[in-house]
């Protein structure tokens, strides 16, 4: 009875959208549905989490078709941790959105594929089938591709051609490689995958195939969650789409990509290990695990510099935003890198980034919305039209800087949690003797500086200096400097009152390693 | 034979598609990206393995019950054409949107005259 909880998130979003659609001549009711649908669904979402609590796995087989020949939901501590983080993050930008787009933009469709974008991340995060991953993808990214040209002007056609464009061919390949892994491993099921990966000889498994699919799998994955080099697409896409769109792209959809990473590859394809070990340069040992992670570690470490080093020279506020996110998902891929190389410090590893990735969700959507509401108030972000804002406006001012003191790092927001178990990660990695911890330290010490300094930037270009004739006529909207304040609050909570959030992500992190019980718990009549 | 056959009309599709998606010419990358997808969804097919009979049981007995080509890339691959449809539809429109925002279809010129958000 208590897995149908498991299902309750979707439906919520899904009635959202659907009622949004059909009320959209009743401009009122339907902002009021949305909101109710955005607060119903974060209430939804409460209460997987308790019952996750309760019982550690919960699964849903749609229609009662058993795994691994239906359709399997399954709701643990690592998918109600990102579900958690993708509630609050599309209450505030659901509230941000009814008082921030214009009258018209929001009865023409806005609501609607606001909360289909929800549907498609909340499917994802809960799926436990490959191809049906798939299919929220896309659910997800065709609603992304109409709110990124939402405003339809000629920057904004522009964005979203080469955004609909690459996502269009990463699909194609994710399709190639759905069907190359059920052609070599036989199931679509992640349980059974998993199960059938760790016994190779008895299903008559060929592992090496499976390596190389799951490596065009993870390029996919990669492009999703905006890693270097597949991250030319976020700087515009980010400044073209509605601030509020912004905020969820890069809170919640960007971290789709890192939970798919973390659940594909640490809990489905770690099972499998190569028979004569990897024989590549560079490479060692024989688990599937430790071709990615120095994959990953270069993919970190060009995303930190590369993205710390866009966003210093950016000429607007959401340019440097923008590359501040690729910057900051280096970050969270970095401590996944260590983990996949080095199996002692696995699980820290993984809560790690998770935690940075709930950091960098909360604090990057709360500063698009903080830029978005500039955007409405002055008319631009770019920093030659700013200045002065601090002394115009020090409520938002306050949240910005709160927001960037925890992209930093500086104690006690949650954001310095997340720096310091990253420091902690490689650290011992380098104690057990992890090659490449250095290397580590020395990224993860060069990329907090690089932080310091494009932030240091904005603010004295945006927030100090003398005030602009469009800063000192420009009048604020309460309702958005208050969603603002709210997720800057959230950063200072999170901060001080870590230990359950620590909690929640230990809990993750074991769900995502611990593949015994995720296949028990789906496939409970092949365990003996 | 027919694996063979597949798999060069595979290739030569992948290979039309690719360079599709190359030319400057937005249609032609929207093209470009849908052949690459019908490929992809070929592809899929041929992944079931194809040296069965069809997967259908009609009435009486079945010939050969142990040989039956694989359904269930079939439905995967209706469920990839219906989202191919959607996409394609949005691409093509997208397209009409940049002609009617930039006066061009031509990626190059499109470069030039984008600029800045």
């Amino acid at each position: 009875m208590a897995a149908q909880v498991v299902i309750a998130p979707l439906l919520v979003a899904l009635v959202t959208a659907v009622l949004t659609l059909l009320l959209r001549r009743f401009s009122r009711a339907q902002r009021a549905v949305s909101l109710a649908g955005a607060l119903g669904y974060a209430a939804s979402v409460a209460l997987l989490v308790a019952a996750v609590a309760d019982q550690s796995i919960l699964v849903y087989q749609l229609s009662g078709w058993r795994a691994p020949f239906g359709i399997t939901l399954v709701a643990d501590a690592l998918s109600v941790f990102m579900l958690g983080l993708t509630a609050v993050v599309s209450l505030a930008a659901a509230v941000f959105s009814a008082g921030y787009m214009s009258e018209y933009g929001q009865q023409l469709s806005y609501h609607a594929l606001y909360h289909l974008l929800v549907v498609g991340v909340t499917g994802s995060f809960l799926t436990g089938d490959i191809f049906n991953l798939f299919v929220w993808f896309e659910v997800m990214l065709l609603s992304s591709y109409v709110l990124v040209v939402f405003y339809s002007g000629p920057e904004h056609t522009r964005a979203a051609l080469q955004y609909t464009v690459l996502n269009l061919i990463g699909s194609a390949v994710m399709l190639l490689a759905i069907g190359g892994l059920y052609s070599t491993t036989g199931t679509l099921n992640m349980a059974d995958m998993a199960r059938r990966l760790a016994n190779p000889a008895e299903f008559g498994i060929d592992p090496v195939p499976v390596l190389g699919i799951a490596a065009i799998l993870f390029a996919v994955f990669a492009l999703k969650a905006g890693i270097v080099p597949f991250q030319f697409w976020v700087p515009a896409a980010y400044r073209a789409a509605p601030a509020p769109v912004s905020a969820m792209l890069a809170g919640v959809t960007k971290k789709v990509g890192i939970y798919a990473i973390i659940r594909l590859y640490f809990t489905v394809f770690a099972a499998a290990s190569l028979p004569a070990g990897l024989s590549l340069p560079g490479f060692g040992g024989d688990s599937f695990l430790a071709f990615f992670g120095p994959i990953m570690f270069v993919m970190a470490a060009a995303s930190i510099v590369l993205g710390g080093v866009g966003a210093v020279s950016r000429v607007d506020l959401d340019g440097v935003l923008a590359y501040s996110s690729i910057g900051q998902i280096g970050f969270v891929v970095l401590p996944l890198a260590i983990a996949a190389t080095v199996p002692e410090v696995r699980e820290l590893g993984i809560a790690a980034a998770l935690i940075y990735a709930l950091n960098h969700g909360l604090a990057k959507s709360m500063l698009f919305l903080a830029s978005g509401t500039v955007r409405e108030a002055v008319g631009s972000v770019r920093f030659e039209y700013l200045g002065g804002l601090a002394r115009r406006t020090p409520i938002l001012s306050i949240g910005f800087f709160v927001g960037a003191l925890a992209l930093v790092g500086i104690p006690p927001l949650s954001g310095f949690f997340g720096k310091l178990l990253v420091f902690q990660t490689a650290a011992d990695a380098g104690a057990v003797g992890g090659q490449g911890a250095t290397i580590a330290l020395a990224l993860a010490l060069g990329g907090a500086i690089l932080t310091v300094a494009y932030f240091s930037r904005a603010w004295n270009e945006g927030f100090w200096g003398t005030q602009s004739e469009a800063v000192r006529t420009a009048t604020y909207s309460p309702t958005l400097v208050a969603v603002v304040i709210a997720l800057a609050a959230a950063l200072v909570i999170v901060g001080i009152g870590f230990d359950p959030v620590l909690r929640a992500a230990n809990a993750a992190a074991s769900a995502a390693v611990d593949r015994g019980t995720y296949v028990d718990s789906v496939l409970p009549e092949v365990s003996p | 034979m027919t694996q063979f056959v597949l798999a060069g009309v595979l290739g030569l599709l992948f290979t039309v598609g690719t360079f599709l998606v190359l030319r400057r010419d937005i249609v032609r990358v929207v093209w470009g990206v849908t052949i690459i997808a019908q490929s992809a969804n070929v592809y899929l097919v041929t992944m079931g393995g194809l040296s069965g009979t069809v997967p259908i049981v009609g009435h009486g007995p079945p010939a050969n019950p142990g040989s039956v080509t694989d359904p269930l890339v079939q439905a995967l691959v209706l469920t990839a054409i219906v989202i191919g449809f959607g996409t394609t539809a949005f691409a093509l429109v997208l397209t009409y949107r940049v002609y009617e925002e930039h006066g061009t279809i031509d990626l190059d010129e499109l470069g030039e005259t984008g600029g800045e958000v």
